[in-house]
């Protein structure tokens, strides 16, 4: 790929057959963030649509400053650091849970898609678990209010009905990774291992789970990026605490400026999630060259 | 300059000088065959020329130097073959008459003129094979001329027809052999009647006996098409069977090491591959590339411990 | 052997509905069976609200999938294809990207305004806000799969077409495009599950269509029509995948493996 730019003939320098002065990388790079922060800026200063009764880029920052300091947010007294452990909690107890879950079930109906295993879980399973996909995790939410209840654990009230949209929105991603994951195993490399001398359980040890791990770390991450999404659906509508509740009640409240700092901490939250997932991934597979975003 | 190289040299001086005592040798081999016996063959005319060629790549500050002060001209109507190890810059070459890569030095000139970029004059078949998957085996065959709006479908039924491949325009790539893959991107390139084509190492991804019968099958195409071809390989075999000429090339950087003239009559069929004089050139050949591949697979070695 | 895989396989939708029964019996007396569920589903399939709901939802759907196709899959191509169009829009679009769309919906409810119009005999009432987050849930597994799709075609496929006599424009035509297609139409087909999940959320929030009518069974009490609503939207999520699914495979017989 080093050689690209340097191609005569496709040239990406040239813009419209000409050959562009062009500034370096970093320049046009810095220049597109700075565009998009400009653009913001403008939209407010001159109230585009009704962007004039929204913050500037420039009040976000300071409202970000302050409270980062610790400053009560929404109305409420807690800070934002309260309701960004509670959301990132969220996440990572919902994601665990619908892992612990997923993939156990991924490599059982996976495995047993193959010809001449035992029984078929996959006929058994796969059905059910189809006709369950289609519904979006956020249809999920009223009936999970329904059914489950908010649950007080040491001293802490646990929403139990958060926890299991969330849960809903990362379990189809890991599920259908797993699946994929040990289907796709060219079967040569059982085989392989047969020959070698390895049982059933050695080779699922050896084999099987090895090759599925980068396709289920893939799926982690979906589900990771799933659960932000459906985690902030969830505390608009059912929540007391968390980064969703806050941006919400920040809009009934008309406080603008912690509807910007909330929209950034999410991003934040999500961004910084879905590197950490892609790094112990990188070292969980060294091996493959899979990129798994 | 390198003992090495102005040895090379001085083999493709006298070459060029000699062009003509060569023709007439190849004209009195042809007597018994009529048909072919017009063809025009090499000219003596020079038709890529390249000169003191260099190649550094500097991806990310490391230096490679992938070819250095070669010097190579590819006559008119000929068929040159290009012999190297793995890695010792014989792509790279072919890149550079290609119009893909800038030479860091020298310069590669065809017909007189500069090579600035890819052209259609200059018809490439890529090693592992690009036809369009997403294009039926018609419409590969078909594109170059549309790029100009200019398809002769009869040209192209009779290329088709030429290769075996009529039946098949409606077919996609993947639903052929990788033989009929490799006849089919030669039609698509012949259609386009490039004055050289550029064949990075075609058959090297078929089993020995499709591969046996696509050079025989190029070499056809070639007596009839009065075309010049640069053709690339690592298989020695390869190389003097179909050559007129075998350019030996260094370990990198790519310098050239050797020029092998073939004098084995044409045309040829695989009978060739059991005279005596094939063995004798096949012999001199893996003696020239030995040494060359065995230092070829140390540089691997040390860059995967570097790297 | 088929009839005993289909048997396995009813036996499985069987089990799920057997044990929505159980639970519905022995568990939390807010949770309605599925009888209940079919009863109210009956009444509810002769209702204008239900369908009217319905549509209001699929052209939501529509229209924002639409757009995100119109923006994303030119713009995902051109910065897959142009370095420099790539730096310039690129770092800017991911700065927003890792925001979800859900966590707009107060931005949106405040800064985009509902547009009203009328066609002679019927007005029309367009929430940009809900359509904006739709859109943006589809768009950036449109822009990014584009994006991959042109980055994932080899080199040599361009440097053929040039070597053939291809200018840049008929490259960008013959190679660019359709060789980037498989993975546009990936974006497309993940892209239209997001466009369901972020429109049901806006809805319930905002108003309108049967992310709505979810919501407000929830708060009026009756429990039925919360599954009415999920398994409609299951439904027509399903479908509109499985249409883009096939259309897409349709538009690309080249593959090895069209079905996909």
């Amino acid at each position: 790929m080093s050689t690209r730019e340097r191609v005569l003939g496709v040239d990406r320098r040239r813009l419209l057959g000409r050959e562009v002065p062009l500034p370096p990388r970093g320049v046009r790079r810095a220049t597109s963030v700075v565009g998009f922060f400009v653009f913001w800026w403008a939209a407010v200063e001159y109230s585009f649509l009704d962007f004039g009764l929204f913050v500037g880029p420039i009040e976000t920052l300071l409202a970000i400053y302050g409270y980062l300091l610790g400053d009560p947010v929404a109305g409420g007294d807690q800070s934002l650091y309260v309701h960004a452990v509670y959301s990132t909690y969220r996440v990572v107890a919902g994601v665990s849970i619908a892992a612990l879950l997923a993939i156990p079930l991924g490599l059982l109906i996976g495995t047993s898609t193959r010809a001449g295993a035992g029984i078929e879980w996959n006929n058994y399973l796969s059905p059910a678990v189809e006709s369950l996909r289609p519904i979006p995790p956020v249809a999920w939410v009223p009936a999970s209010i329904l059914l489950f209840p908010v649950v007080p654990v040491v001293g802490f009230p646990v929403n139990t009905a958060v926890l299991f949209v969330v849960f809903i929105g990362a379990f189809f991603p890991i599920l259908v990774n797993t699946i994929e994951g040990v289907r796709d195993l060219d079967d040569e490399f059982r085989r392989a291992a047969q020959s070698l001398g390895a049982g059933d359980r050695q080779i699922f040890r050896h084999v099987i789970f090895p090759a599925a791990l980068p396709s289920i770390l893939t799926g982690v991450s979906l589900g990771i990026g799933l659960g932000w999404i459906t985690v902030v659906a969830a505390e608009i509508v059912a929540g007391n605490y968390g980064l969703g509740y806050i941006t919400f009640q920040a809009y009934r409240l008309l406080q603008t400026d912690i509807i910007a700092v909330g929209m950034v901490v999410i991003g934040a939250l999500g961004y910084a999630s879905s590197a950490v997932v892609q790094r112990i991934a990188d070292r969980a597979t060294p091996w493959s060259d899979i990129e798994t975003t | 300059m390198s003992e090495q190289e102005s040895d090379a040299d001085a083999r493709i001086g006298s070459r060029l000088q000699e062009t003509d005592g060569h023709e007439e040798l190849r004209d009195g081999h042809r007597n018994g065959d009529g048909e072919h016996g017009e063809r025009a063959r090499a000219t003596g005319e020079t038709l890529v020329e390249i000169d003191d060629l260099t190649k550094i790549y500097d991806p990310d500050g490391a230096h490679v130097t992938a070819v250095e002060n070669l010097d190579l001209d590819i006559g008119d109507n000929e068929f040159v073959t290009v012999l190297g190890p793995s890695g010792c810059g014989k792509s790279t070459l072919m890149e550079c008459i290609a119009g893909y890569l800038e030479p860091t030095d020298g310069e590669v000139l065809v017909n007189g003129d500069p090579v600035t970029g890819p052209d259609p004059s200059r018809g490439v078949v890529f090693q592992s094979n690009r036809l369009f998957p997403w294009k039926t085996i018609g419409q590969n065959a078909r594109f170059g001329p549309q790029m100009r709006n200019a398809v002769d479908d009869d040209r192209i039924r009779e290329l088709l027809d030429e290769t075996g491949l009529s039946g098949f325009e409606d077919s996609y790539p993947h639903e052929l052999s990788g033989g009929m893959q490799q006849r089919a991107e030669l039609v698509r390139l012949l259609a386009n009647d490039p004055d050289i084509m550029l064949m990075d190492e075609p058959f090297s991804g078929l089993d020995a006996m499709t591969k046996e019968l696509m050079q025989e099958m190029l070499l056809d195409i070639w007596e009839e098409e009065d075309r010049t071809v640069l053709f690339i390989t690592h298989d020695v075999a390869e190389a003097i069977f179909l050559a007129d000429r075998v350019v030996v090339m260094t370990a990198r950087p790519g310098q050239i090491k050797d020029v092998i003239d073939v004098d084995i009559d044409r045309p040829r069929d695989s009978s060739v591959l059991t005279s005596e004089a094939f063995n004798e050139y096949q012999e001199r050949a893996s003696e020239l590339i030995h040494d060359e591949a065995e230092r070829a697979m140390e540089q691997k070695q040390q860059e995967t411990q570097e790297g | 052997m088929e009839t005993a895989k289909w048997a396995k396989r009813s036996a499985s939708i069987l089990g799920l509905l057997a044990i929505w029964l159980a639970v519905g019996v022995f568990g939390p007396q807010t949770l309605p069976g599925p009888i209940a569920v079919a009863d109210a589903f009956a009444g509810y399939v002769q209702n204008p609200v239900y369908w009217n709901a319905i549509v209001l939802s699929t052209l939501r759907v529509l229209g924002a999938f639409t757009i995100a196709v119109l923006i994303g899959v030119p713009l995902g191509l051109l910065i897959g294809w142009n370095v420099v169009v790539g730096d310039f829009t690129y770092p800017a679009l991911e700065l927003v990207r890792p925001i979800p769309p859900i966590a707009w919906i107060p931005f949106t409810i405040l800064v985009l305004p509902s547009i009203a119009f009328s066609l002679g005999f019927v007005g029309f009432e367009i929430n940009t806000g809900i359509l904006f987050i739709t859109f943006l849930g589809a768009f950036f597994p449109i822009l990014l799969n584009s994006i991959a799709g042109v980055r994932g075609i080899d080199d040599e496929y361009s440097r053929a077409a040039h070597s053939l006599g291809a200018a840049d424009w008929q490259t960008f035509r013959h190679v660019i495009y359709p060789g980037a297609l498989p993975s546009v139409h990936t974006g497309m087909v993940v892209g239209m599950g997001l466009a369901w999940v972020n429109l049901v959320a806006a809805e319930m929030i905002s108003g309108g269509g049967l992310g709505f009518m979810t919501w407000s069974a929830y708060t009026g009490g009756s429990y039925p029509v919360i599954f009415v609503g999920m398994i409609t939207i299951g439904v027509l999520g399903y479908l509109s995948s499985t249409i883009v699914r096939y259309v897409g495979a349709s538009q690309l017989p080249w593959m090895e493996d069209a079905t996909a």
